[in-house]
């Protein structure tokens, strides 16, 4: 819970590193906050730690974070009448970065769903291999469709400092094990502190300052 | 769990096809000029750029290209005819946003329709 507040309140204050503070609107602020949610909960459950007895606590914060993450791509096809374009052929990088991130995270959810996961994997150690590679590749995609798209990390200190966050949260197994026990939040943590760094987006985002 | 999220899913889906429930401006694309390409409409007022020197946006009138206009030009030249997009973001959004950041009024720098809509005004 606490590790997951501080991944958090460090992806929201990378937004305003270096004194950025530009804001599109309430309304697109809001879809943009809930994408880093979602990725504050990707980056959560990327930590590197054999979960052992809380693995089912690490599934059920999986599929909240899946859902923040479709969340924050429909919620501009509810509101703005030209996102569509960007569904289509000749879209720029970072979308597509973007989509495949969603991709890759429903699949891997869906492969890792107990107890169809048995089934699927018969050995373990085939189903964390994958399970890995698909997150590394979802990390990836999802951090380029941040950095390409440039706007909340649009200076250089940020993307360095993002590069480092992505890094300590994915790697570092030895460093990790030293927490003691494996970290854990439940779904209702993960969407109250949704709402409070999107709130405090928002006000410190849309407020004339 | 599962079947929130595969609600989740599938009201998207709708939504991707069908678009919102509720009333949208939304903009649809057509062929505004000669090259035959279909692209979203532009809202583009000059009267809200008075402070902002022409060049900055006509640089025909220095390059000594006039006669085409911008969107016309941009869409049959082949040099500039695939970053189209880029280029214009580059141009309106930019400068939106370092108005912005200065903390003066600045246009939209990322709500698609303010930018996406016909407008009738010079
Ligand atoms: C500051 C104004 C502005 C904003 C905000 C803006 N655009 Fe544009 N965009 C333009 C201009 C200007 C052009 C070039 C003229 C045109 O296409 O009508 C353009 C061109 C495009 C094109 C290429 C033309 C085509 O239809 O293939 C696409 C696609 C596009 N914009 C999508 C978007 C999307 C999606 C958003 C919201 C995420 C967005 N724009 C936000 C100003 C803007
Ligand atoms: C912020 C960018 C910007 C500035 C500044 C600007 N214009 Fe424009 N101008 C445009 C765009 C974009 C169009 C195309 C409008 C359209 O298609 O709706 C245009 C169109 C025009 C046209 C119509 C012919 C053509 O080239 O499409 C004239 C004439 C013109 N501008 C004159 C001026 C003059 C004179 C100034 C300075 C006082 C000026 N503009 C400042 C962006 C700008
Ligand atoms: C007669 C053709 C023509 C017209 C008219 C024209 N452009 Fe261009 N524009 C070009 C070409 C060609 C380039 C690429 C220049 C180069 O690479 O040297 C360019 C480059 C640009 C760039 C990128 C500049 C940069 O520094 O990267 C922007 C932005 C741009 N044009 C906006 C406009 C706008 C806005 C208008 C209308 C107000 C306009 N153009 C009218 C042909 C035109
Ligand atoms: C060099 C700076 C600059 C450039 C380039 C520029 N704008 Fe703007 N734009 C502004 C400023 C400043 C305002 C705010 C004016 C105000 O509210 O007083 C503005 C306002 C707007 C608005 C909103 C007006 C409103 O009612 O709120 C639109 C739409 C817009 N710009 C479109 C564009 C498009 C499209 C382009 C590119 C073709 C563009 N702008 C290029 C400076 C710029």
């Amino acid at each position: 819970m606490i590790v997951l507040a501080v991944i958090v309140a460090l992806t929201f204050l990378l937004t305003f590193a270096g004194g950025s503070h530009v804001g599109a609107g309430w309304f697109w602020d809001t879809g943009n906050a809930l994408g880093f949610v979602a990725l504050a909960g990707l980056l959560f459950q990327m930590i590197p730690y054999a979960r052992g007895a809380t693995t089912r606590r690490h599934e059920i914060l999986g599929y909240w974070v899946l859902g923040v993450g479709m969340l924050h791509a429909f919620w501009f096809l509810l509101g703005d009448g030209a996102v569509w374009t960007y569904l289509r052929p000749g879209a720029p990088l970072a979308m597509w970065f973007g989509l495949a991130a969603l991709v890759v995270l429903a699949v891997l959810t869906a492969l890792a769903r107990m107890p169809d996961r048995m089934r699927v994997h018969r050995r373990f150690r085939t189903f964390r291999t994958v399970h890995r590679v698909l997150g590394f590749a979802l990390v990836a995609a999802a951090g380029l469709h941040v950095m390409l798209t440039g706007y909340y990390l649009g200076r250089w200190v940020q993307d360095v400092l993002f590069v480092l966050l992505v890094a300590a949260t994915c790697l570092g197994r030895s460093r990790w094990a030293r927490l003691g026990q494996a970290p854990i939040a439940s779904g209702q943590t993960f969407v109250a502190l949704g709402i409070a760094a999107t709130s405090a987006f928002l006000l410190l985002r849309n407020l004339p300052w | 769990m599962k079947w929130l999220l595969a609600a989740l899913f599938l009201a998207g889906a709708i939504l991707v096809i069908t678009g919102p429930p509720w009333p949208v401006p939304t903009a649809k694309r057509a062929v505004f000029s000669g090259s035959g390409r279909a692209i979203l409409p532009m809202t583009f007022i000059h009267n809200d750029h008075k402070g902002v020197s022409c060049t900055i946006c006509h640089h025909e009138f220095v390059d000594g290209t006039t006669g085409l206009s911008c969107i016309n030009c941009h869409l049959t030249d082949p040099k500039v005819s695939d970053i189209f997009e880029t280029q214009f973001h580059d141009l309106c959004r930019t400068c939106h946003m370092d108005e912005q950041a200065a903390g003066k009024p600045g246009g939209p720098t990322r709500h698609c329709a303010a930018c996406h809509l016909p407008d009738n005004q010079f």
